[in-house]
């Protein structure tokens, strides 16, 4: 940790330093990355990837609406994935009972963060980059998910323009549920595909 | 001199071969599916080319890229389980015939 | 010729660290170069394909040894260079 906080500060410093000497050039002014920064938060997060998620186990007009065309079926539920450079395709693929898929991006791991908010840290990693496409049976096995021999796997790397998202099988027992308690159920490793749901 | 494809060449269910290029700039082949053979899953629409857009060149004319489906017994000889690459028509062939 | 980044595949990198979850941003300067990066680009000084070739020109074991966002950082720092909106030099501060 000592050596990480040693790091930082000199890191730290080095992007002040730039930032300074970007805001001097005109290029960028101040306080714009924080208001960025803060903007981004507040509306990208994995809790929009809960919403389609709720909404598709609900509503089969939807999900094939979802499965269709995401882009447009997410305008639905007042969501884009226009909050990043420029509005990128969204391909929902769906867990069935013989289907599971997961999602990679081996090359750098490209995410759909305009829509679910910054990857989880793993997901950036050499670890999991290299070995999904490998094993994914292994990978898995490591966040607890254990899939039987009649699922079959897919794995999606996203190497171009299209972002991924997982649309896990509602779980048994939840038939009792309403849409707006279905959103605690989905998890943000269910949308990628290490998880269940 | 290459010229741009015009139009979609490939299908939903084709097999396609990527090609076994080995460009010395960016580019978003994974190393993995070079030369592989798949089968188009579906086209995602038409996008600038990464390798000539990380030239920093402005116009790059947009061109198909499709989800290509692979076996992982075809790209690494063991494995039961499909892996997907979203790839840009330049970097495939219709030439699928197995050798 | 392949790039460092072209990982799938590739064995040695041990187990995924699954626990490495966690807040988005571990420190205020990483938030700062991810926002950077974006109003960068915005403002056209280079796109996102320039970002992503630079990360990849990174010499392999700076690469492994970098963490995430400083690996962006080194991009960003590669293009402003590059474009001659920001020097090396001048940001070193000599």
């Amino acid at each position: 940790m000592t050596a990480d906080h040693h790091v930082d500060a000199t890191v730290s410093q080095r992007v002040r330093r730039l930032e300074s000497l970007l805001e001097e050039r005109g290029i960028i002014t101040a306080g714009e990355l924080e208001d960025a920064i803060e903007t981004f938060l507040a509306s990208s997060t994995p809790l929009n990837g809960a919403r389609i998620v709720a909404r598709a186990w609900v509503d089969e007009g939807f999900k094939s609406r979802l499965l269709a065309d995401a882009n447009e079926a997410i305008r639905e539920l007042g969501l884009s994935m226009g909050g990043g450079l420029q509005e990128q395709r969204l391909k929902v693929v769906e867990n069935t009972a013989s289907t599971h898929n997961v999602i990679v991006c081996t090359l750098c791991s490209c995410y759909p963060i305009a829509l679910l908010g910054p990857s989880p840290g793993w997901y950036k990693s050499e670890a999991y980059r290299s070995r999904v496409v490998r094993d994914p049976r292994g990978v898995l096995g490591e966040f607890g998910l254990e899939l039987g021999d009649d699922v079959a796997v897919t794995v999606w790397d996203a190497s171009a323009e299209s972002r991924y998202m997982v649309l896990p099988r509602r779980p048994a027992g939840t038939e009792g549920l309403a849409e707006s308690e279905l959103l605690g159920v989905v998890t943000r490793n269910g949308l990628i595909g290490t998880a269940a749901v | 001199m290459r010229s741009w494809p015009v139009s979609e060449h490939f299908r939903a269910g084709d097999r396609v071969r990527v090609r076994t290029g080995d460009p010395p700039g960016h580019t978003r082949v994974p190393r993995y599916v070079r030369g592989a053979v798949g089968t188009v899953v579906e086209s995602q629409g038409r996008y600038p080319l990464a390798d000539e857009r990380a030239r920093g060149r402005a116009a790059v004319p947009p061109e198909p890229v499709y989800t290509v489906r692979f076996a992982a017994c075809d790209l690494w000889g063991s494995g039961d389980h499909s892996v997907t690459v979203d790839l840009w028509e330049t970097y495939l062939t219709g030439d699928a015939d197995d050798r | 010729m392949s790039r460092i980044n072209d990982v799938g595949g590739m064995q040695g990198f041990g187990p995924v660290p699954a626990d490495l979850d966690g807040p988005p941003f571990h420190a205020d300067w990483e938030s700062h170069v991810f926002a950077l990066n974006r109003a960068l680009i915005r403002r056209g000084i280079y796109n996102l394909d320039e970002f992503r070739d630079a990360i990849e020109r990174m010499p392999p074991a700076d690469y492994l040894a970098a963490s995430y966002y400083e690996r962006w950082l080194a991009a960003i720092t590669t293009l402003l260079d590059e474009k001659g909106v920001v020097g090396d030099a001048e940001l070193a501060g000599v």
